[in-house]
This record gives C-alpha cells, structure tokens and sequence, in this order.
C-alpha cells in the first residue's frame, strides 16, 4: 500500500495486500479480514477492488446493506469490471433483491458473455423470480461455456422440475453428484450405477443420500425397486433407520459403506423416481411410514396430561437446519406466527429440535404452547406426536415429510420459489394429499401467508 | 482491627492462656463497671499476648457488639466460639454469636454457631431455643418446632418467651388454631413480651380477625407507645385497611423515621396515588440504607449462578436424567418476579376445590443445599449427573420425598388436596430440578408489567437476591437476570407453563382462575363471590392471607401515573427493560 509509513506500522504493497485479504476471506478468517479491510479502506476509500473485497467479508460476517453499499461503490467506480455485477447479483439474492440482483446479472453476462460463472449466477435470479424457462435457457447458456458445471446442470434441473417437466428434470437431476457438497453421498466402488434392469436378489445397494426429507420422499419407490432387484441392501444413517425399516422389502439396513457386503450395483434412492420414469401422474401414494401404536398411545397420554383440553392441537416447525443452502429462505422466528398465537381456540405443540427450540423461551402467546422438542428423541416420537395433533404448521423441513408419508395434517409454508418437489401454482402436491401448501406471493413475506394459514385452522 | 487476620495456628496453648486469668478478670470487672474504655484498651494489651483470651475476647467482644463495630465483633465472636474448652463455655460462647447474629437478622450466619452450642450441651434449653428461632427465621419450620418443642421439655416448665416463639412457628407454618392457643399460654406467662403480642396481632390478622387484631395493636401500643416494631406494625394494618393518612400520622414526622418507616410512609403516599410524595420517601429511605449499611446491587453471585445453570441444564443434558414418579399431590408451581400476584393467585385458587395453599415453605431451592451430600460430593447442579449412575437413579425420588415430607407435616397434603401451591420467588432459577421432580407439575407464570414490578418492590422493606431492593436499576437488573433464566429453561426443557397476566387476574379474577384451573385439567367452574377474596379456606394458612382484600385493579399500570409525574423516572431502567416489554407484549398500547 502507497503513502507514507507511520512510525511502527507495516508497509505491504497493494497486490500483496489484496492477496492476503483474499486468502483470509477464503480461509474464513473473517474477523482478520475485516480488520485487514477496514485498514485498507481507511487508506484507500475509493479503491474499487478494496471496496469489492470489503462488501464480500461484510456480507460473510452478515452486514448486508454494508456489503450492498460498499459493492455498489465499487462497481460505481469501475462499471465494465464484470466480477463486480456478478457478485452483486448474488449479494443482492441473499438479500432478497430480486429486481436489483437481476439487472446486475444481465450485465455481468453482458460484460463477460464467455463466463459461465455469470450465466449460472443469472439463472439462479431466474428461478428465484420464478421464471422458469429463462433459468433454463441461461443455465443452458453457462453448460455451453463449461460443460462440466455441474451446478449449472443442478440448476437446470431444478428449473426443468419445479416447472413439472419430470421425464427431462430427472436427466440433469443427476449430476447432483458431481456437486461439491454430495461428496461421501456415493460408495467408492467401481461397481456401476443400476440402469433398472433385473438383478438377482440380494445384488443390489440402494443408498439413502441427500437429507433426510429427501429420503423420506423417494422412501415410496423402494418397493418398485425391490420387484426388479428383490432383497436390496439399504444404506442409510441411523436417524432414518427407524423409519426406512417400515418399508417392505430390502433384505438389510446398515448405517456403514462397510456393512454393505457385495453387489452388483448400486443406486441412490434420489435417482429412484427417474428410473421408474415417475410422472406426477404416477408417483406411488403416501401413507407408507406409520409410527408404532404404543408410541402413539403413550404421546397421546402425556400430550392429554401436558395441554389444556378443548383445544385444537397444532404442532409447530418454524426453522430448518442452518447450514442448508436454502435455509435463509425457508427458516422463520417462532414470533413471526403471531396471528397462529393469537387464538384463543387452540394449543401449539411445538416439534421443533435444534438450537431454534430455545426461541420457545419467549413466546408469550395467548395460544398455549409446549415445546416437545427437548424431548423427541427421534423420528418415531415426531411421527407419534403428530398422529395425536390436529394439524402440523410447518417450513419445508423434513417433519412435513414425516406429516405426508403418514397421512397427517399439514399445512405447508412454501417461500416464493420453493423447492422443485412442491412445484408452482397449486395447493396441494401429488405427493403428499394430506399437505395443503401456502406459498409466499412475494419473495421473503411471511406476512401473508402465516395470516392465511391461521384463517385456515 | 490489629488481630483479625491473624495465624490460629500461632496461637499459644490454654495453659499459657490462662496465665492472664487475672488480667482477664480486670478487665471483666472494669467492662462490669461500665468503664469500657480502660477495659477495652486491657482485654486488648491481653489479646496481643495471648489472641485466644477468652474473658478478654468475650470482654471485647461486648464492647464492640455495643459500639456497632461489626467486623470486629464478627472476628471476636467467631473466634470465641471456635475456642476449644470445656463443653459450657463452648456451648455459652456460641449461644451468644449465634444470638448476636440473629440480633442483627443474619439467621442462616447463625445456624452453624446455634448448632454447635446444642452439640456441645444437648440438654441445655437455652441452645435449643436458639437453635429453633435460626431455623424459624430460615424457613425449616417443622425443624424449628421440634427444637422449641425440646427446649421446652428440657426445662420442664412453660417458658413465655419460648412458648410465643413456638407460637409464631406455628403461626408460620400455618396451624393458626395451634398458634393462637399457644400465644394465650405465652402471653398469661410473660405479658411483658411485646414481640409475642405483635406476634398475636399478626396471627389475628391472618385469621382475618381484623377488629381483634387492631385493638390487641391500640392496647399493646398504650402500653409502649415508644415500640417502634408496633407501631409498624399498627401501620401496616393500617395500610391493608385503607387508612393512609391515621398510618401517616401515626409514624410521624419523617425527619425521625428509620427506613423501614419511612418506606412505609411511601408505601402510603402510593396508595394515596401521590407519586411524588411516595418517591421522594422511597429515595430516602434507601439512601439512609445506603448511607448506614452500604446496601447496593451485589450482581455477581446471580451472574454466576445464570451462567452455571444455562450452562449445565440444557436439552442434551436433561433428557437422559431420571424423573421421580408421580408423588402424593401435584404442586402448582406459582411463578413470578417478587410482588408480581402470585399471593393473590394462591388465595384465589385455594378458594377453589381440590387446592391448598402451599406459600413459599420448604422450597426447591433448599434442596440444592441437600444434594451435593446425597450425590458423592460434587457441587450442585453437576451433581445430578450422579442420578446417571448406580443406585443415583433414586435421587430425583428422594429429593421428591423431602420435598414433600414438610407438607405433609404442616397438614396441607390431605385427601381433597389434590393440588398443593408453591410460589417461592426461587424457583424461578430450579426448573430443571423441578423437571427431575415433577415432570408434569403445571407452572402458572404472574406476568406483569415490570414498571409496576419496580415500583410494588422498590418501596416494600423486603431484602431480595443481590439485594436488589436497594434501587430501581438493581431491582431492573434483578428482573432480567430472572426473565433471562426463566427463558432459558423454556426453551430447553418440556414444561407444562401458562403465563397469567396480573392486570388479567385483577380486572377478570373469575375468569383467569377459570382459566388456570382448566389448564391444570380441572373443571373451570368457580365459586361464586370469589372476588369478594373471603370464601372460607381450610387451615393451614400462609401469611400473606392476613392481606385477604378483595380483588382490585389499584396496583395495575400504576406506573402510567409515575410516568406522567416523574417523567425521568424510568429513563435510567428503560435500556434493560426494553427488550422485555417487547417480548412479552407490554410495549403496545397495553403497555408503557
């Protein structure tokens, strides 16, 4: 950095000094980037890759509008930098900016209409603002630059899915696992991946990859599976072994790659549906998990001995989990649901786990309210509580899985453009009938939709 | 003091001590003589000789207890009762610490001193007696009785003195009918006993013998118009009757008043509604509190006991711990921040069937003391991971036995009890023991507006955690160290919890109490006339039912008022009281 060294401070140049600032972003230092930041910008206000630097460690630390504010200089003072909008285009997403983040990713792509980075990030706008087909189109756009992307493959997919197109969203759907965070999803074999064709009985790996909600989802297709490959292997984690032991016809589960034993081949229950060339049409029907009798019965005795009686029983998920790429869009506050709170006529039984639970601690409601969460030990518990509640208000997280493939209740609370599974347009889904879906009318208010789903009750 | 601090170790043998017997009875003879300061300036020459003096300790020791030098009088007393010797100077010597701790209302300081005095001579009266009023004063009640109750078989003849205190244990524990027999006793022995007979007038009241209670008062304050605790007392009746200004006149000018008066002289201008006649009492009385005693904020045990407890009682750690099993009653825990109408909830529902009102006696707070010597040592709450091992898994049973043994004792678990109330300000920190021990118990939570909260406990004469009372920030922060530990343990433990507004409960009683009982899964029905408050209620009685009034909304958002006269008057509080008003719903147009 230029400028005249101040008795005991350290003079770095400016490229070593972007350099380090980058690596410390990188590394998630952010703390040490924001003080490296602050100082460079103290000394170079109008810098513009100081500034686009700057925006990127505020937005990592969670100070938005600084890291908008901060970035919109930077592209002020260097306006044909095509980094810059393309940043911005997904700064502005994450803060719901779906106007400001479009204009930005078109001229990204305008800038840079070699860089498939900027298509992706263009296509990503378009979902969001649910227009499909040009999500496709530029997702398209970024393949024909980098064939390999598989984001932009995921991307397509998605856009092909949640517009229903099924038969063609499958095909893309599976360079899910090229992503970067599906690594360890897959078993490190060489055997090949099932193409659907018979197998001898035992000769089959099925795999339980992705979340849990997915899981449970594509759980319906096992029995399909089984009539060509009988007596598969099922791979899955413990939480899910519970509930995946319900379904007839796998010979095993194991929670190991190393328990698997020999097959011939295998297959992730997520790419299950595309083998079966599921259609909306024909998707196998819910009611396939059911929590024990005893269990129900045994919540059902101490949910008569916790709550008021005379009340209708609504139970509760408001937040997912943190670290899921969409969680910002689908996660609320527990206080959000105020108009819930305020009837007087019914009880909210919350079956929220995780550290979201302890926003229960403030809720002063006049709805009574019991937080189960700290003591559902798993799935079987959630699956017996809700079969003794009249309703489940819920974010898309897996207990709204548990609430449709056991036939329960639920009211579902949809962000504007979803996930794929729960299409566009509709208030039911086929694959669940007992959901009744409640989608936002504008992206990230809740506002709307909590007041329709309360009315609902 | 020259030889507090100094090395017990160094001290010389007794025999050498005793070289300076003769010295030592100089001095007593010139502390006899009233010449305290040449026998001050003696029992000093002999203690720098020989520390463990005891004449010149006890001789000293007096003097300093007369002269209000108490960091001297505690080292000299302490030392005196740690002197080894024959079993009746042990014994004397903590007989008179224990009693000069009482003196100065340091009970639970007390109860070591008391104890070893009963261990050195079992058979003395004298130590037993002591020992009864430390446990009184500390809330083991049952305990206190069965040591009046020795004190007195040990003399073989009726004592006045111990007979009044037997009495108001009773009183305490409720069993008026018992109390009030006993203080006949008392009285017919030692009508000179002018504590015993406010002690009648407040058992009177209990019983809602309210004419009887005031004319023991008006004939006992005839007899010693100088007894300031009577007159106080004759005061306070005065308050719960409505009778501003008699009370105001009758505690006089101000300029002679101790806090505890002139807090009351608040108290009165409050019910008058003069909001700035009552603060500006209220700022006096504890500034002179200040002044004499250095009475502030102590927040750093509180800290520390919220830190300890979030830390320790999350979800995790909770769920695998063993719950005792259902017992002989449930309690009805009555949550709430000091003065927020858990008393008034407890009368209420105990006018209704199946309740008894339990007050604050025998609190789950006193178990934390128990625990670490029944779970191998380690301090609680960290020893209730030993319930995980063993023969451990037992402790949340006996833990719930000994809660329930003193109420069964004080005849409040009978068979139309099915619910038996507890409003200990504690619990509020003890829901994950109270999770271990009663996994289902109903938690009535008394919200209410935490301005009025303030100002209801800013101008009571009652110490609270930390000591809190000594002003509007302390009793602020007190408030959010509560709101802070009661919201940790609803977000991580499974609670039965209903929260109750207080300016609910004083506008539509029937209603509220309607709506607990339904909570608790009883039928709503109510007793009619129950906002009159004076529906018969089976003995044993708390206290707080001497308050008996009928249900008004007087004390609700009284603070609007103070707002408007005083416009600063919250500024100071405003910052940590914020969040909670908006948390729970006091920042509307209900609210502030």
């Amino acid at each position: 950095m230029s400028g005249a060294a101040q008795p005991g401070q350290v003079v770095m140049p400016l490229a070593e000094a972007l350099g380090r600032l980058a690596r410390l972003e990188q590394e998630g230092r952010l703390a040490e980037a924001d003080d490296l930041a602050s100082r460079m910008l103290a000394a170079m206000p109008e810098h513009p890759h100081i500034l686009q630097m700057a925006g990127i460690v505020s937005h990592r630390l969670g100070r938005h509008e600084e890291a908008i504010a901060r970035m919109e200089k930077s592209a002020a003072l260097s306006p044909d930098t095509p980094l810059y909008p393309r940043n911005m285009c997904e700064i502005y997403r994450g803060a719901g900016r779906l106007d400001e983040a479009l204009r930005a990713g078109l001229r990204a792509v305008e800038l840079a209409p070699g860089d498939a980075r900027s298509h992706f990030n263009l296509a990503l706008i378009h979902y969001e603002r649910r227009e499909l087909d040009e999500a496709v189109r530029v997702a398209e756009q970024a393949i024909a630059c980098d064939p390999a992307f598989a984001e932009a493959h995921f991307e397509k997919a998605e856009a092909l899915l949640l517009g229903g197109r099924l038969r063609e969203g499958w095909e893309s759907y599976e360079w899910r696992f090229k992503l970067k965070q599906a690594e360890g999803m897959l078993p490190k074999t060489d055997k090949p991946q099932w193409d659907g064709t018979p197998l001898d009985p035992g000769r089959l790996l099925i795999v339980g990859d992705q979340g849990f909600g997915d899981c449970i989802q594509f759980a319906r297709f096992i029995p399909w599976a089984c009539l060509l490959a009988p007596r598969p292997v099922l791979a899955c984690s413990a939480e899910l072994m519970p509930l995946l032991r319900q379904i007839p016809g796998p010979a095993r589960l194991v929670t190991r790659w190393e328990d698997t034993g020999e097959y011939d081949a295998y297959i992730p229950l997520s790419g299950l549906p595309r083998l079966a060339e599921a259609t909306l049409e024909t998707l196998p029907p819910a009611g396939y998990l059911a929590a024990p009798e005893a269990l129900v019965r045994l919540w059902g005795e101490r949910l008569e001995r916790l709550m008021p009686k005379g009340k209708k029983r609504i139970a509760l998920v408001w937040a997912g989990r943190p670290t899921h790429k969409n969680d910002k869009k689908r996660t609320l506050k527990l206080a959000q649901f105020g108009p819930l709170f305020a009837r007087e006529d019914i009880v909210i039984v919350t079956v929220q786990k995780g550290e979201q639970i302890a926003q229960a601690g403030g809720y002063y409601g006049r709805a009574p309210l019991v937080n189960l969460g700290p003591e559902i030990a798993d799935f079987l518990d959630t699956m017996a509580i809700l079969q003794n509640v009249d309703r489940l208000v819920s974010i898309d997280t897996s207990v709204i899985h548990l609430a449709g493939a056991s036939n329960v209740p639920a009211s579902l609370l949809l962000p504007y453009a979803p996930d794929w599974r729960w299409l566009l347009h509709r208030e039911d889904t086929p694959w669940y009938p007992s959901l009744r879906l409640y989608r936002q009318t504008r992206p990230y208010q809740w506002e709307d939709v909590i007041l329709r789903v309360a009315a609902d009750i | 003091m020259r030889c507090c601090d100094m090395d017990e170790a160094q001290w010389p043998g007794l025999e050498a001590a005793a070289l300076l017997d003769d010295k030592a009875i100089e001095a007593t003879q010139l502390f006899n003589d009233k010449k305290h300061e040449e026998a001050a300036a003696l029992a000093l020459k002999i203690l720098d000789a020989v520390p463990n003096q005891r004449a010149a300790l006890r001789v000293l020791f007096e003097i300093r207890d007369a002269e209000k030098r108490r960091r001297a009088a505690d080292a000299l007393g302490a030392r005196l009762a740690g002197l080894e010797g024959p079993a009746a100077l042990r014994a004397q010597a903590n007989e008179r610490f224990a009693y000069y701790l009482i003196g100065l209302g340091r009970h639970a300081e007390a109860a070591p001193y008391a104890a070893a005095a009963v261990k050195a001579m079992p058979r003395a009266a004298a130590a037993h007696h002591i020992m009864g009023m430390v446990l009184t004063e500390t809330g083991a009640l049952q305990a206190g009785e069965r040591h009046y109750r020795r004190a007195l078989e040990l003399l073989a003849r009726e004592d006045g003195m111990i007979l009044a205190n037997l009495a108001w244990n009773l009183k305490m524990q409720g069993r008026l009918t018992e109390a009030r027999k006993i203080y006949d006793r008392a009285l017919a022995l030692r009508p000179d006993n002018s504590r015993g007979v406010g002690g009648l007038a407040q058992l009177l009241f209990t019983q809602g013998a309210r004419g009887e209670a005031d004319a023991v008062l008006d004939d006992a304050l005839a007899r010693w118009p100088q007894d300031r605790l009577l007159r106080m007392l004759k005061v306070m009746a005065d308050l719960a009757q409505g009778r501003v200004e008699a009370a105001l006149e009758r505690l006089g000018p101000p300029e002679a008043q101790l806090p505890p008066e002139i807090l009351a002289r608040g108290r009165a201008h409050m019910l008058a509604g003069q909001p700035q006649e009552a603060i500006t009492a209220i700022a006096t009385a504890r500034g002179v509190q200040r002044e004499r005693t250095g009475q502030s904020f102590r927040p750093e045990e509180l800290s520390a006991r919220l830190e300890s407890y979030q830390a320790y009682f999350t979800a995790e750690r909770i769920q695998p711990l063993p719950r005792a099993r259902p017992g002989a009653f449930m309690p009805v825990f009555l949550l709430g921040f000091p003065r927020s109408g858990t008393g008034l909830l407890e009368q209420l529902l105990a006018q209704t069937p199946g309740f008894a009102p339990g007050d604050e006696v025998a609190p789950v707070a006193k178990l934390t003391t128990a625990i670490p010597g029944l779970a191998g040592g380690a301090a609680y709450p960290q020893a209730l991971d030993e319930a995980l091992i063993g023969d451990g898994a037992e402790l949340p049973e006996r833990l719930r036995e000994m809660y329930e043994a003193p109420r069964r004792a004080m005849g409040l678990a009978r068979p139309e009890v099915g619910f038996i109330t507890d409003r200990a300000v504690s619990n509020v920190w003890h829901l994950g023991l109270i999770k271990l021990l009663y996994p289902e118990a109903p938690i009535i939570h008394v919200l209410r507006h935490p301005y009025d909260l303030l100002l209801a406990n800013i101008a009571q004469d009652r110490r609270l955690e930390g000591d809190a009372q000594a002003g509007l920030p302390g009793l602020a922060r007190y408030y959010d160290f509560h709101a802070r530990m009661l919201r940790h343990y609803r977000g991580q433990l499974t609670l039965r919890y209903l929260p109750l507004r207080y300016e609910e409960l004083v506008a539509r009683p029937e209603e509220a109490v309607g709506r607990v009982r339904e909570f608790i899964g009883l039928d709503a029905a109510i007793p009619e006339g129950l906002a009159g408050n004076a529906l018969p209620v089976a003995a044993p009685w708390p206290g707080h039912f001497a308050g008996r009034v009928a249900v008004h909304g007087g004390a609700a958002w009284r603070f609007r008022a103070y707002e408007a006269a005083l416009p600063h008057l919250f500024k100071e509080v405003e910052p940590i009281l914020a969040p909670w008003l908006a948390e729970l719903g006091y920042d509307g147009e209900q609210g502030a």
